[in-house]
């Protein structure tokens, strides 16, 4: 299943090769033909952890809104899902759920990465009896029941969904789905890593070049210390992450392994914003300066398929239920 | 050393086939009924479990299993960081202690074979046996953080080295058989510049040592008095002048094998913690703490992903440097942490007494406060990241 792995000097080439496709990506736009030039596919084959952790930590140090995550997670579906009719979008469970798609029997309820232009039909996780569904609903079934999300990062494409549930089946695929959490959830944390480190390279910019009392405040103790704290964040979450693509062949998709990278990684981002927007003063806060941007764009990240809040309680409430103290690292 | 309880042991295999070895060392520890007397044995005293541990080490040396990791010239049997790691790791999913003397043998073992190859083929295999086990004279009253402020004085007469002055907060210090210092052999203002690392035995007339006991009442540290005592300069770990770069790859190992180390302690310390709390009858948890258990895991399995990162940095011959210190500080992050959780958890039995495990739980406690300051300060550890990985502007005075 796995070919070649990348090298380091091959991936530095990539990571350059993706940061100039994407800021050449306009909002919502597509990047798949962008990618297929890129011959990404191959990329993927070859090394799929290096591949898409690369990609998706550009994709959150770009800042970048663009649906590539659903091929993350319909790579996993696709599989237990009738042929598709055209190209598919995915609907994600909505936030206040976790991972977790809403009953088959109440409303739509969930969150589209973009809108449904040129999508033709869009992949509804459900659950019914207990297991989760996958129904799938033609496009323009779903566009009434969406709009642009306005919440707190404005920089997104993304829509919610909220409204009376089309007509639709779709075969009990259980398994699939907790692959698909699992991937996404690896995905979501690469992204949220990149948008860190950006978040990070800004404020070491900008209090190495703020000069109070006569000397950069990045001379100052307290100062210094918050920014070591942001970097030991995103270091841990990074290897966390790494583990987590280490146990991805496992039977569950390595589901518990990549649920702690995205804890970590979501417990990065808060740290990091929280030193970062004040170190950088005025200009954290404001629109003087693109922090603000990373600081919404890292918390929605986190809020998808389970926010580092829901997933530290669920797993601490299976570890006090008895689950077995995974290791998750092995050497 | 017969050959029907551990038949693994000595096949080559094993020191260059890291799986085979953890595969080998589960079974045996799994099997090996001789080892049940250290599977939740309770010390009342710190000379005490030293010893007892150091028992165990014997038992894993008579068997072979601890020499693995160390060179076959100092009384190992081959292999890797990676397997001393992975010992680690299976005494603790075995429910077993990594015995206390290999906490400061992985700090001073690596220098020794590093700097002193020949002191390290003569007096590492009696430690690997748990015969003795070593101190480390670092700090002193007036050089806690700023290590390079230092005093205790080595001077030079004749084939030997003559020590005066102090030492402070050694771990193991009251029972350890010799101890590495770090002592200044240049002028009082050389700073990092005029130190030497020496062994020295504890035993050795105008050497005074005296416990030092933490708030728990245990004497984990001590103080060292040097009288005049006389070291061979055949002693010397590294050159005359060449302490410094001794002590920075100590530190290496100081801050990540132990950091890995401390990972695989800390999780069995979770697991046994949780079993406590849910084993008891009719005793409800305050709430929230389904969430502080799942971030006090998270802290370990940080520290545990980040710390493997960095073993396998170490066998594959790297040199680590100032990263350590990120280990160091996840390390810090996760033995607080868990001190914390157990502290708050186990609620009024803490405060006010309950069965000897608990006891347990409160000493240690004391010790995890340890972890923010022994082997440089949190605050040091931040410092060595700002200045010498994210490059910020230096400190005015620095």
């Amino acid at each position: 299943m796995t070919g070649t792995a990348l090298d380091a000097a091959t991936t530095e080439l990539l990571a350059g090769s993706l940061r100039e496709l994407l800021a050449s990506v306009s909002a919502g736009g597509e990047l798949g033909p962008a990618l297929d030039a890129l011959g990404w596919a191959e990329v993927l084959a070859d090394d799929p952890a290096t591949a898409t952790t690369l990609l998706f930590t550009e994709h959150g140090r770009a800042l970048v809104s663009s649906r590539a995550l659903d091929d993350v997670l319909l790579a996993e579906l696709d599989p237990a899902l009738p042929p598709a009719a055209g190209s598919r979008a995915l609907l994600y469970p909505h936030p206040a759920e976790g991972a977790d798609p809403a009953p088959l029997d109440g409303p739509l309820w969930g969150v589209l990465l973009g809108p449904l232009h040129g999508v033709d039909e869009v992949v509804v996780p459900a659950t019914a009896e207990g297991r989760t569904v996958l129904v799938t609903v033609a496009a323009t079934d779903l566009a009434a029941a969406g709009g642009p999300a306005t919440g707190f990062d404005l920089g997104s494409t993304w829509h919610t969904v909220a409204g009376p549930r089309p007509p639709g089946s779709g075969p009990p695929a259980p398994e699939a789905w907790t692959r698909a959490v699992a991937a996404g959830r690896r995905a979501l944390a690469a992204e949220m890593i990149g948008v860190c480190e950006s978040a990070l390279t800004l404020a070491t910019a900008h209090t190495t070049d703020r000069v109070q009392y006569g000397r950069p405040i990045a001379s100052f103790q307290a100062v210094r210390h918050r920014l070591a704290e942001a970097y030991v964040a995103v270091t841990a979450a990074r290897a966390v992450l790494d583990a987590a693509w280490t146990a991805a062949g496992g039977a569950d998709g390595g589901g518990w392994a990549a649920a702690a990278a995205k804890l970590q990684a979501g417990r990065a981002q808060a740290q990091v914003m929280r030193h970062a927007v004040q170190v950088c003063g005025a200009m954290g806060l404001s629109q003087e300066s693109e922090l603000h941007r990373h600081v919404t764009r890292a918390a929605a990240l986190d809020a998808l398929l389970g926010g580092h809040m829901a997933l530290a309680e669920s797993a601490g409430a299976a570890l006090l239920a008895g689950a077995d103290v995974h290791p998750v690292v092995e050497l | 050393m017969s050959a029907q309880v551990r038949p693994a042991v000595g096949a080559s295999g094993l020191a260059t086939d890291l799986n085979a070895y953890r595969q080998a060392l589960r079974a045996y520890l799994g099997a090996e009924p001789r080892l049940d007397r250290w599977r939740g044995a309770r010390y009342t005293t710190t000379e005490e479990r030293i010893r007892g541990h150091g028992m165990l080490m014997g038992a894993l040396h008579r068997d072979g299993w601890n020499r693995y990791g160390w060179p076959e010239a100092a009384g190992g049997l081959a292999g890797d960081e990676r397997h001393r790691a992975v010992l680690y790791e299976e005494l603790s999913a075995a429910g077993l202690p990594v015995p206390e003397p290999v906490l400061m043998l992985e700090t001073l073992g690596p220098p020794l074979v590093r700097f002193a190859p020949y002191l390290a083929a003569e007096l590492l295999p009696a430690y690997l046996r748990g015969e003795e086990w070593w101190g480390q004279g670092f700090s002193e009253p007036e050089a806690g953080s700023d290590l390079a402020a230092l005093r205790c004085r080595a001077r030079r007469d004749g084939d030997s080295y003559v020590l005066s002055g102090q030492k402070l907060w050694t771990s193991h210090g009251a029972t350890a058989r010799r101890l590495m210092c770090l002592v200044r052999t240049g002028s009082p203002e050389s700073r990092h510049r005029g130190l030497t690392m020496v062994l020295v035995d504890a035993d050795a007339p105008g050497v005074s040592v005296r416990p030092v006991a933490l708030a728990s009442g245990r004497n984990e540290l001590a103080e060292v008095f040097f009288d005049d005592a006389r070291v061979p300069a055949s002693r010397l770990v590294g050159a005359e002048g060449e302490g410094w770069a001794v002590a920075m790859y100590l530190l290496q190992f100081e801050r990540a094998m132990f950091a890995w180390l401390s990972a695989t302690v800390a999780l069995r310390r979770l697991r046994e913690l949780r079993d406590m709390l849910t084993a008891r009858d009719g005793h409800r948890l305050p709430d929230g703490s389904a969430r502080r258990v799942g971030e006090c895991y998270a802290d370990l399995v940080a520290l545990r992903a980040r710390s493997a990162q960095t073993v396998r940095r170490l066998a594959a011959g790297e040199a680590v440097g100032p990263e350590a210190s990120v280990d160091k500080v996840l390390l810090a992050t996760a033995e607080t942490g868990l001190h914390d959780l157990a502290r708050d958890l186990l609620g009024a039995e803490f405060v006010l007494g309950g069965p000897p495990e608990v006891e347990e739980w409160r000493a240690d406690w004391w010790y995890s406060r340890a972890s923010t300051i022994m082997g440089g300060s949190a605050e040091v550890q931040r410092t060595i990241l700002a200045d010498h990985v994210l490059n910020l502007p230096k400190e005015r005075g620095a």
